[in-house]
C-alpha cells in the first residue's frame, strides 16, 4: 500500500516523461540554442533565431501544465537576463546608433552582444527551470542510479539539492536570532549585506559540525554496504520517450546540418 | 554470563590530542542488559560509545591500545556496514540523523533497509511495524526536516530499530528535547529493554536512568570509576564529590535518613521513595 503511495503519477504526459529523456531534451535544446545564437541575421547581423528559439521554453511549460510554477521560478532568470541585456546594450560601443534616449545610446555592437548573451542565458536557464519544475529530486536520483551512476555520487547530488532549502531555513533562523540579540538585519542594502555576512559564519560552521554526525549516521544505516540496494520508489515510463528522443535528435541534426550548410555555401 | 561486548585494557587517544580520552578501561557488557553510562562532561562517555560501535578508530583514526571485542571479534576486523546490523547507534542531535535524501518520513525510516538490499515487501512491513511502535506512523508522509525535535529523535530511533540490531548504543538522545519528548523517547527505550536488547545509554538525566537501567557505568576523566547494580551505585553519596549527579529521590532519601526518618533503603525512583516513606509512616503510626 505504502509503496504505491510513494510513487509519482503525473497526468500530463510531457511532465511525466522519464528524467533521462527530459535531460536529453535539455542538453540538445541548450546545444541548439548556442548554435542558433551563432546564426547572424540581416544587415545588423543580430542573433534573431535565438529569440525565436526561446518560444519553445514557455511552450513546453504550458504543455507540461506548470506555467504558473515555471513563471515564478523563471522571473529570477529573467531579471538577470534583463540586466545583461540593458548593460550590454548601453555599455558596448561600436556601430551605428540604433536607439537613443537622452544621453543613453544603444549601438549596433551592444545590441548584438545583448541579444546573444541575454537570450543564450534565458534559453539555457529556462530549459533547466522547466526540467527541475517537472522532475522531482527522487526521480532524478532514481534515474541516475538506473543509469549506473555510483550511489555515492547520487547521494551527494540529491543531498546538495535538499540542503540548499535547509540552509536557507537555517539562515533565516540565524538572522532572527541575531535580530533578537539586537543586531540590525533590516534596512538599506549595506545593513542587510553586513547582517548577511555575519550570519554566514554560524551557518557554515553549523553545517560543517553536522557533517561528521551525518556521515556516521549514514554508516549506521549501512550506506557503505557493498550489496545490491533495493528501492521503494520506482520510476515510470510514459512510452513516449522514444518518440520524444527521436524528435529532439532530428531537430538537432537539422539545425547542425543547416549550420554546416551555411558555412560551406 | 553471556558477554556480548568486551573492552580489554583499552586506551584511546584522538588524533592531535595530548592525552587519551579513554584510559586503560576493561569492561564486559552482558547480553540483554540495559547499561546507563553517567559522568560529568568530558568523562569519555561518547568516546566509549564510538569505540564500541567501531567509529573509533576506523572513522576518527587516533591511537587504540587494547582490544574492543563485539561477540568475541575485534571491531577493527568487521567489514563496512557489518557492525550496523549488530549495533544500532543513535546520536544526540536529531537533525543530523536525517539522511537528507528522502522526501517522506516513511522513506527515511526505510533508508537503512534499502541500503542492505532488503526486499521491498519486507521493507514496507518492517517500517510500518517500527513506526507504529515509535508512535510516528501518523507522520509517515511528512517531510523529515519539518518534524519537531522529539519527532525527529523518535524517527532516528525508528530508522535504527528497523534494522533489528541486538545491541543499541544511544548517546544522549534527549539532550535537546523537552520533557514530553524525553518521556516519549524513554518509552521506546523501555520497549526495547522488554525485547531483551542490549542497551548502552549515555544520559545526563539520571532520574530516567534510575528508572530504566539495570546496571550503571560511572566514568570520570576517561576512566571507569564504578560499574555495577544501579541501586548500589546511585545511592552512593560519595559520587557527588566526584561530580556525578545522583537521582533526586536518592538525595531526598539520604536527607530523610539523616533527619532521623527510618527508611528501609535509600530510594532511587519515585516509586521506591513512595514505598519507603509509606513504610516509615506506617511504622511510626504502629509504634
Amino acid at each position: 500500500m505504502w509503496r504505491e503511495k510513494l510513487q509519482i503519477h503525473k497526468s500530463n504526459w510531457i511532465a511525466a516523461l522519464h528524467p533521462s529523456c527530459k535531460f536529453l531534451v535539455v542538453c540538445l535544446y541548450s546545444f541548439c540554442a548556442l548554435l542558433l545564437a551563432s546564426f547572424k541575421v540581416g544587415e545588423g547581423e543580430y542573433s534573431l533565431y535565438t529569440i525565436a528559439w526561446f518560444v519553445i521554453v514557455p511552450a513546453l511549460a504550458i504543455g507540461s501544465g506548470i506555467i504558473k510554477r515555471f513563471w515564478n521560478a523563471f522571473t529570477k532568470v529573467l531579471l538577470v537576463a534583463v540586466v545583461i541585456i540593458v548593460v550590454q546594450s548601453l555599455l558596448i560601443p561600436g556601430g551605428d546608433t540604433v536607439a537613443q534616449l537622452w544621453i543613453l545610446k544603444v549601438r549596433e555592437e551592444g545590441l548584438r552582444s545583448a541579444i546573444y548573451l541575454g537570450f543564450s542565458v534565458m534559453n539555457i536557464a529556462g530549459i533547466f527551470v522547466w526540467f527541475f519544475q517537472t522532475t522531482e529530486n527522487k526521480e532524478i536520483s532514481c534515474a541516475l542510479e538506473d543509469s549506473g551512476t555510483n550511489y555515492k555520487v547520487t547521494y551527494v547530488f540529491i543531498s546538495t539539492l535538499q540542503m540548499i532549502e535547509i540552509l536557507g531555513q537555517n539562515s533565516k533562523t540565524i538572522m532572527n536570532a541575531q535580530q533578537a540579540r539586537g543586531v540590525e538585519t533590516q534596512g538599506n542594502i549595506v545593513v542587510r549585506t553586513r547582517a548577511f555576512f555575519a550570519s554566514l559564519v554560524p551557518l557554515i560552521l553549523g553545517a560543517i559540525t553536522g557533517t561528521e554526525e551525518r556521515v556516521l549516521t549514514l554508516e549506521s544505516k549501512g550506506f557503505d554496504v557493498n550489496c545490491k540496494k533495493s528501492r521503494l520508489f520506482q520510476i515510470e515510463k510514459t512510452g513516449r520517450e522514444k518518440m520524444v528522443n527521436t524528435i529532439a535528435i532530428a531537430i538537432t541534426v537539422a539545425i547542425v546540418g543547416w549550420r554546416v550548410a551555411l558555412w560551406i555555401l | 554470563m553471556d558477554t556480548v561486548i568486551e573492552l580489554k585494557n583499552v586506551t584511546y587517544t584522538y588524533p592531535l590530542a595530548d592525552e587519551p580520552s579513554i584510559k586503560d578501561m576493561s569492561i564486559k557488557i552482558e547480553r540483554g542488559k540495559f547499561y546507563g553510562v553517567i559522568g560529568e562532561n568530558g568523562a569519555g562517555k561518547t568516546t566509549l560509545c564510538a569505540l564500541i560501535r567501531g567509529f573509533a578508530p576506523s572513522f576518527y583514526n587516533g591511537e587504540l591500545k587494547g582490544e574492543v571485542l563485539v561477540e568475541g571479534k575485534p571491531t577493527t576486523e568487521f567489514g563496512p556496514g557489518e557492525l550496523s546490523l549488530k549495533i544500532g547507534y543513535v546520536f544526540q542531535n536529531p537533525f543530523t540523523q536525517i539522511s537528507g535524501v528522502k522526501d517522506t518520513l516513511f522513506e527515511e525510516v526505510a533508508y537503512g533497509l534499502e541500503n542492505f538490499g532488503v526486499p521491498v515487501d519486507e521493507i514496507e512491513e518492517r517500517v510500518i511495524e517500527v513506526m507504529k511502535m515509535t508512535d510516528i506512523y501518523s507522520l509517515a508522509d511528512k517531510k523529515p526536516f519539518e518534524l519537531s525535535g522529539g519527532q525527529q529523535q523518535r524517527a532516528a530511533l525508528a530508522s535504527i530499530i528497523v534494522l533489528k540490531p541486538d545491541i543499541l548504543v544511544i548517546d544522549e538522545p534527549t539532550s535537546q528535547l523537552d520533557p514530553e519528548g524525553t518521556e516519549s523517547v524513554f518509552k521506546i527505550i523501555e520497549q526495547l529493554k522488554n525485547e531483551k536488547k542490549t542497551i548502552i545509554l549515555v544520559e545526563h538525566k539520571v532520574d530516567m536512568i534510575a528508572e530504566y537501567a539495570d546496571e550503571i557505568l560511572v566514568m570520570k576523566g576517561g576512566r571507569l570509576i564504578r560499574l555495577g547494580d544501579k541501586q548500589e551505585i546511585l545511592t552512593d553519596m560519595s559520587l557527588l564529590d566526584e561530580g556525578v549527579q545522583l537521582p533526586q529521590m536518592a538525595i531526598l532519601g539520604e536527607r530523610l535518613i539523616e533527619a532521623g526518618i527510618p527508611l528501609s533503603r535509600v530510594p532511587i525512583t519515585e516509586r521506591q521513595a513512595a514505598e519507603a516513606i509509606g513504610q516509615a509512616l506506617q511504622k511510626a503510626r504502629n509504634s
